[in-house]
Order: structure tokens, then C-alpha cells, then sequence
């Protein structure tokens, strides 16, 4: 496996007392399961920790586990290979960010048609929409008690969305990580 | 806007779907007459009434789907719809 390597650009100035952050996480470890079989007890818009690996049902038939290399190995051992399975390494093929703030939801608001709210999309939802006319994988995936969304796209659309991201959130005082 | 109802995704705005078209049923290519042939190629019916028709989820779930809508109102009767939350944590 080559090195991962980001396609985001790095000439970003953090601000550490922003009230909102994106950081790009492009480098975490994805695995794809596309399958037939039922996996994981999982089913379409739902997510579950496995050790420390996360995985997200993010399609009616379709799977994806997220972590560090060996959580996601680890995690894999638990997929049913019967029926028609497919296993795919998708780390390089995905952009991956992490949005957190209190108001991400409303950032998310601007540039994506999915109600962001707690009763329809708590935390550990899985949706998949379009966001700034990006299609995305989105996760809800609090950290600390604080809104925080993981939002995966194709790789080659990664800058345009960590750029849109940022121009959403200049009025929630965006900053990245 | 058109809120068109995915039966995995829920409501959705149509600009997330694609609007296939009238569901029409592929005859037999082995036993089609080229009239047949050229009817479901190319012949719809285009009714200002209620139509079944498929719809593809291109930014969601990804899957074709049938439902039936009023051309001329808009609404959908009988949608197959999930439950009201996304998901959440297993």
C-alpha cells in the first residue's frame, strides 16, 4: 500500500479560538463492503463502534468501516463473506473531513438539503446527500458532547469541498485544524 | 421545490434524483415485434394524471425505485417511505 498522502492543500493558518473546526482526515483508514448479506447488525443510516474502528451503513448494501489500520482490521474479522460480498481499500480513493462546532448543523444548512436536526438526524446517523452539490457521505459523530460530522467525498472533489466548507463557515468563525 | 419520497432516504428534493421516467414494462427482445420494439424505446404516454414512475436516488441511496405521482398536482400517492429518523447510533 503506497503512503497515504492528502490531496487537500496545507497553506491554511489555524485560528485555536475559533468556535467551529474543520480538519481533514483524509488519511484514516477506509474499508468499503459492499454486500448482499446482512453485516454487521447494521442497517441503512445507522453506525456502530467496533472497538475503535466506526462502521456506517452507508447504503442499503453497502458498508463502510473507519479507524486507525489495525481497528479497521480488526473490525473486517466481522464481516459475513457469504453471498456476494466484495471487500474494497478505499483510503485513497475518499476525501474525508471532520466538521465540529456547536453550529455546525446550521452551516450544514446552507449548503445541503438533509434536516439536521436532533430528532431526525441524531447522533450516529448515516445519510448520504448532496452538499454543496458534492455528493457526501455524512456521519454524525459528536466528539465531547460537541456536533461533529464526518464528511466523506471522492478524492478528486476533496479541495472544492474543504474550500466550500470553509466559505459556508465564515459566519460561524470557521477555522481549520 | 419537489420533495420526491425515496423509500430508503426518505423525503428528498428532486434535484437529488433522477427523474427516469414512466415505468414501462421491457417486452420479450426475442419474441418483440419492431413496432413492440419501438414502442418501448421511444412511445410514453404522457398522461396529466396519476403515473407510476421510476425514480433513481443518485445522491442517496443509489437505488431505482417506482413510485406513483399526479403529473399535473405533484403529489405522490402512497409512498414508500422508512421511518421518520435517520438512522443513529446502534
Amino acid at each position: 500500500m503506497p503512503e497515504f498522502e492528502s490531496a487537500i492543500i496545507k497553506t491554511y493558518a489555524p485560528n485555536p479560538g475559533a468556535s467551529m473546526f474543520l480538519s481533514d482526515e483524509s488519511a484514516t483508514t477506509k474499508l468499503l463492503v459492499r454486500s448482499d448479506q446482512a453485516q454487521f447488525g447494521l442497517v441503512f443510516g445507522a453506525s456502530s463502534a467496533v472497538g475503535e474502528a466506526l462502521i456506517c451503513a452507508t447504503r442499503p448494501d453497502e458498508w463502510l468501516i473507519l479507524g486507525s489500520e489495525p481497528a479497521v482490521d480488526a473490525a473486517a474479522a466481522g464481516i459475513d463473506s457469504g453471498g456476494f460480498t466484495n471487500v474494497i481499500p478505499f483510503t485513497h480513493g475518499r476525501s474525508l473531513f471532520r466538521l465540529t462546532g456547536a453550529h455546525a448543523a446550521g452551516l450544514l444548512e446552507k449548503i445541503c438539503g438533509i434536516d439536521w436536526s436532533d430528532a431526525m438526524t441524531p447522533e450516529g446517523a448515516v445519510t448520504s446527500a448532496s452538499v454543496a452539490l458534492t455528493t457526501c457521505d455524512i456521519i454524525r459523530h459528536d466528539r465531547n458532547g460537541i456536533r461533529s460530522y464526518l464528511l466523506m467525498c471522492d478524492r478528486s472533489f476533496g479541495q472544492y469541498l474543504f474550500d466550500a466548507l470553509l466559505d459556508a463557515g465564515d459566519e460561524f468563525g470557521i477555522s481549520v485544524e | 421545490m419537489l420533495l420526491v419520497p425515496c423509500p430508503y432516504c426518505g423525503p428528498r428534493n428532486s434535484s437529488d434524483l433522477r427523474h427516469v421516467g414512466e415505468a414501462i414494462s421491457r417486452p420479450d427482445p426475442n419474441a418483440a415485434s419492431p413496432e413492440q420494439w419501438r414502442s418501448y424505446l421511444y412511445l410514453r404516454d404522457n398522461v396529466a394524471d396519476w403515473n407510476v414512475e421510476t425514480w433513481y436516488c443518485t445522491r442517496g441511496c443509489r437505488k431505482y425505485f417506482k413510485v406513483e405521482r399526479n403529473t399535473a398536482t405533484n403529489e405522490f400517492r402512497d409512498p414508500p417511505m422508512p421511518g421518520n429518523k435517520i438512522g443513529g447510533k446502534a
